[in-house]
C-alpha cells in the first residue's frame, strides 16, 4: 500500500493517549485533548493553516474500536463450520469474544504536497517549526511524547506512530500548495474579469486583459493570491 | 402499457392528483384556521370532510361522480394535528421537518434577506409564535367562477360559525395596496379575457408534472414526465414518491406515521407564497436583452428553458427558426400530442447546455438525466457528454427528487415597472418526503449549482440571489462548445422572487380524515 499519489502524500498518525486525569481539572487526558481540539474552532483559523503544504487534514480522538471476532477465520474453522467435529461451544470458548483498543488515540490524518519522493520528514519538520506549541499542548498527553525535544525527535516520534494506510481526501490536485492557492485566486479573478468585460470591442478587451494579467501576475506564486485556509470568496 | 397499479381514487384528496386549473377552475381561495377547542375542531373536520373533493372520476357514468362547481380540500400542520389530539405515538411518526415547519427550515430553504420570515405576511410572521396565532388547518376552495367561489366561501364560513368559537379564521394575508385579508386568493392570469396558464413574468407555467403509477390517463402522458429507463423508454414513477403507504423508487415504504390508515393515501404539502418582483425582472431582462445576441425573447427563454409564449422547450426549439417549426407542429397536434411535444425530451443532445442553460428553471427543477455527465481530457473545452456506464438508469439521480406542483398566480400586475404591487404565485408542492424531495431541490438545485457543474450559481428565477456586491449572483448561458460564440454571463442577478410565507402541511386521505374527525386514530 502506498502513501503517495503523484505528489500528494497521505499521512495517518495514531498516538496512544495516556490514561490519567489532568491535575486539578477532573478531566481525563483524552477528553482534555478533545477539548483542546474543539477550542481550535474558536480561533480565527486552524493552526494547521500555518503548516506549509497542507492540502487538507483532520484531527480526532478515537475512543475505541470494537470488533467481535466470531466466527473464526482459519481453514480449520471453515472445516469445523461444515463438519461439526469440533463442538461449537469449544470453538467459541477458545476465540476471543471481543477486541477493544488498549488506549484512546489521538488521530491525525493529513494530505500534503510531498513531492514525488513523499517528503514526510520535511513536512513534519515544517509542522514543528510552525506550530510547535500547539503540538506540545496536544501530544503532551500521549505515550512516548516526553522523548520529543525538537524537530528531529518529533519526526521520529511521529513516524513511530504512523499507520501504513492510504487515506486520501478528495479535493486537491497534484501541485504544491502555493500553486493551488494561486490557481484558485486566478479562477475567481478571471470569472470576475469575464463578467466585467463582456461584449467589449476587441481592442478594449485586449488592453483590459493585459492590465488584468499585469495585476494578477499569474506566475508570481507569492502574490496576489489566496491565503492558506481561505475557504470562501 | 400494462396497468400495474390502481389507486383508490375516492380515498385520495382531489388536489393531490388533479391540477384544478386544468379542469376549468381558474380561481381559488386559501383559508387558514386556528383550533381553539379540540372536540369542536374534530367536529369541524367531520363537517368539512363530507364536502371534501376526492380524486374520483367525474362524469355521468356508474362509477363516476358529478364534477362540483367548487372544490374543497383540507390539510393540517403538525400543531393542528396536535390540537386535534392525535395520539403521541402517531405524532412522533411525522417527519422532523414537518414538525419544525417552513419557518424553522429557513436556513435550509435559503429564505434570507427579503425572503426572511420577518418580512412575511402577518399570518405567517405570527405563525408558530403563539398558540392563538398558530396556523392549524389549511382549506382550499377552487371554483369555476368568482361567484361560485363566494358560494364556497359562504359555506365554509357557515361551518366555522357552527363551531361557536371552536375554530377561528386567521387573518393576515396581504392583498392589493397592502390590505390585510382574511384569505389568500389565487387566480389565473387573464389573457384576452380568458384564463391562461401564464404567471406574472409571462411564462407558461405548470408543464410537465410528474406521472406516476395508477394516475388516471397517466400512461398517455408518461413521455418526459415519468422516469426514463435504461433503454431510453419512459415508465411512470413509483406511487410511493407522492403518496404515503405505497412503495417508492427505492422499493421501500416511505417513513410515515402510524397507524398505516392515518398515512396511507396521504401526503405532505408545502404551501409557499412567492412574490414576483415584476419591475426588477422586466428591467433586468431589458437591460441584458440589449447585449444578448439572440434577442429578448430568447434570453427570457434561457432563464427558464422554455419560451414564454407557449412553453416550447429550448432543447427542441433553440432558436427562432426551430421555434417557428415547433409552433406549427404544436398547433397541429391534439392535446396528447401537445403534451408530448412540450414534455417529451431529454438533455442527451444538450449535455453542454448550449440550448438549455444549466441554471435554467426547468433544468434545475427536473434535471432528467443531465446530471449524469462526464468528459474525456481530449474533449473540446466546455463540452460534456452522457456518462453511459456509471448509472443504472438515466433517472438514477432524479427519480427520488421529483415533486408535484400545484397552485395559481395571485394578484394582478397593474404597473409592470414596479415590484411593490400585489403579484406572485401560490405554489403547493406535494411529496412524501419534504426533506428528500422539496428541500433538496430548493437547497441543492435552486440555491446552489455544484451538481450542475455550475459552482455556486443559483437557479436564475427562484435563486435567493444576494444583494451584496461582494457575493453578487451570476449565471452562465452556455453556448455550443464547438462554435465560435462566447458564453453569455448574467451578472449581478437581483432577487426576482421573494418568499412571503407558508408552512408544511399533511394532506390526509379521506379514510384518515374520517378517523381524525371521530377521534379514532389508534396506533396500537
Amino acid at each position: 500500500m502506498t502513501n503517495i499519489s503523484g505528489n500528494a502524500y497521505a499521512l495517518t498518525i495514531l498516538s496512544p493517549i495516556r490514561t490519567g486525569v489532568v491535575k486539578g481539572e477532573e478531566i481525563e487526558y483524552a477528553d482534555k485533548v478533545r477539548d483542546l481540539l474543539e477550542s481550535w474552532n474558536l480561533l480565527p483559523n486552524s493552526p494547521m493553516t500555518q503548516v506549509p503544504q497542507t492540502y487538507l487534514c483532520r484531527f480526532f480522538v478515537l475512543d475505541d474500536v470494537y470488533t467481535e471476532s466470531l466466527p473464526g477465520a482459519s481453514v480449520m474453522d471453515t472445516f469445523a463450520d461444515v463438519l461439526p467435529v469440533v463442538p461449537d461451544g469449544v470453538r467459541r470458548r477458545i476465540l476471543p469474544k471481543e477486541d477493544r483498543l488498549k488506549s484512546r488515540y489521538l488521530v491525525f490524518s493529513s494530505n500534503f504536497y510531498g513531492g514525488p519522493q513523499g517528503d514526510v520528514d520535511g513536512y513534519l519538520r515544517g509542522m514543528w517549526n510552525a506550530i510547535g506549541e500547539h503540538i506540545k499542548d496536544l501530544w503532551g498527553y500521549c505515550y512516548g511524547f516526553d522523548q520529543v525535544r525538537d524537530a528531529a525527535t518529533f519526526v521520529s516520534y511521529m513516524k513511530k506512530c504512523q499507520l501504513p494506510v492510504t487515506l486520501f481526501f478528495v479535493g486537491a490536485n497534484d501541485e504544491p500548495l502555493p500553486a493551488q492557492l494561486k490557481a484558485l485566486y486566478l479562477k475567481q479573478e478571471f470569472a470576475r474579469f469575464a463578467v466585467a468585460n463582456q461584449g467589449l470591442e476587441a481592442a478594449v478587451l485586449r488592453a483590459n486583459y493585459q492590465a488584468f494579467i499585469a495585476r494578477v501576475a499569474p506566475t508570481n506564486l507569492s502574490g496576489p493570491t489566496w491565503e492558506p485556509g481561505q475557504y470562501r470568496l | 402499457m400494462i396497468v400495474t397499479k390502481e389507486l383508490d381514487l375516492l380515498d385520495i384528496q382531489g388536489n393531490v392528483l388533479r391540477v384544478y386549473g386544468r379542469f376549468r377552475y381558474p380561481v381559488a381561495r386559501y383559508v387558514f384556521l386556528n383550533l381553539r377547542d379540540s372536540a369542536k375542531g374534530r367536529a369541524f373536520v367531520g363537517a368539512v370532510t363530507g364536502r371534501v373533493t376526492t380524486s374520483a372520476n367525474w362524469g355521468p357514468g356508474p362509477d363516476q361522480v358529478p364534477q362540483p362547481d367548487w372544490t374543497v380540500n383540507i390539510a393540517f400542520t403538525y400543531q393542528g394535528l396536535k390540537e386535534l389530539e392525535l395520539p403521541r405515538t402517531s405524532l412522533i411518526g411525522f417527519s422532523p421537518e414537518f414538525v419544525a415547519g417552513m419557518k424553522g427550515r429557513k436556513d435550509i430553504l435559503g429564505d434570507d434577506g427579503p425572503s426572511s420570515p420577518q418580512y412575511w405576511d402577518p399570518i405567517w410572521r405570527e405563525n408558530r409564535e403563539t398558540r392563538e396565532q398558530d396556523v392549524h388547518v389549511f382549506i382550499s376552495l377552487n371554483a369555476h367562477t368568482k361567484g361560485l367561489l363566494e358560494d364556497g366561501y359562504a359555506w365554509l364560513k357557515g361551518v366555522i360559525e357552527a363551531t361557536q368559537g371552536g375554530v377561528v379564521l386567521l387573518s393576515g394575508h396581504l392583498g392589493d395596496n397592502h390590505a390585510v385579508m382574511d384569505y389568500q386568493d389565487g387566480q389565473a392570469v387573464m389573457e384576452n379575457g380568458q384564463p391562461s396558464a401564464k404567471e406574472h413574468f409571462g411564462y407558461t407555467d405548470g408543464i410537465g408534472d410528474p406521472v406516476f403509477e395508477g394516475l388516471p390517463r397517466g400512461s398517455a402522458s408518461v413521455l418526459g414526465r415519468g422516469k426514463q429507463m435504461a433503454d431510453g423508454s419512459w415508465a411512470p414513477l413509483a406511487v410511493g414518491e407522492f403518496l404515503l403507504g405505497h412503495i417508492d423508487e427505492a422499493q421501500e415504504y416511505p417513513p410515515a406515521p402510524n397507524p398505516i390508515l392515518l398515512s396511507r393515501n396521504g401526503t405532505y404539502m408545502v404551501y409557499r407564497k412567492l412574490h414576483e418582483n415584476v419591475g426588477t425582472f422586466n428591467a433586468y431582462l431589458d437591460e441584458h436583452a440589449k447585449h444578448f445576441p439572440g434577442g429578448k425573447e430568447l434570453l427570457a427563454a434561457k432563464f427558464v428553458g422554455r419560451w414564454r409564449d407557449n412553453g416550447a422547450p429550448l432543447v427542441k426549439a433553440p432558436d427562432q427558426a426551430s421555434k417557428a417549426a415547433f409552433d406549427a407542429q404544436l398547433a397541429a397536434a391534439d392535446p396528447q400530442g401537445q403534451d408530448a411535444l412540450l414534455s417529451s425530451f431529454t438533455y442527451d443532445d444538450d449535455m453542454s447546455g448550449g440550448r438549455c442553460p444549466f441554471s435554467a428553471h426547468i433544468r434545475r427543477i427536473n434535471p432528467r438525466a443531465s446530471l449524469e455527465f462526464t468528459r474525456d481530457p481530449t474533449d473540446v473545452p466546455g463540452s460534456l457528454k452522457v456518462s453511459k456506464d456509471a448509472f443504472d438508469t438515466p433517472g438514477a439521480l432524479t427519480n427520488r427528487r421529483r415533486i408535484l406542483r400545484r397552485g395559481l398566480p395571485y394578484g394582478e400586475v397593474k404597473d409592470p415597472t414596479r415590484d411593490d404591487g400585489n403579484h406572485g404565485i401560490i405554489i403547493m408542492i406535494l411529496n412524501v418526503d419534504i426533506n428528500r424531495q422539496f428541500e433538496f431541490v430548493q437547497q441543492q438545485w435552486i440555491n446552489y449549482g455544484n451538481d450542475f457543474k455550475a459552482a455556486n450559481d443559483k437557479e436564475i428565477l427562484l435563486g435567493n440571489h444576494s444583494a451584496d456586491e461582494r457575493f453578487a449572483s451570476k449565471a452562465v448561458i452556455q453556448v455550443d462548445p464547438n462554435g465560435d460564440d462566447p458564453p453569455y454571463f448574467l451578472s449581478k442577478i437581483p432577487r426576482l422572487v421573494e418568499t412571503r410565507g407558508g408552512d408544511y402541511f399533511f394532506v390526509p386521505s379521506m379514510t384518515a380524515l374520517r378517523m381524525i374527525a371521530k377521534g379514532l386514530v389508534d396506533p396500537t
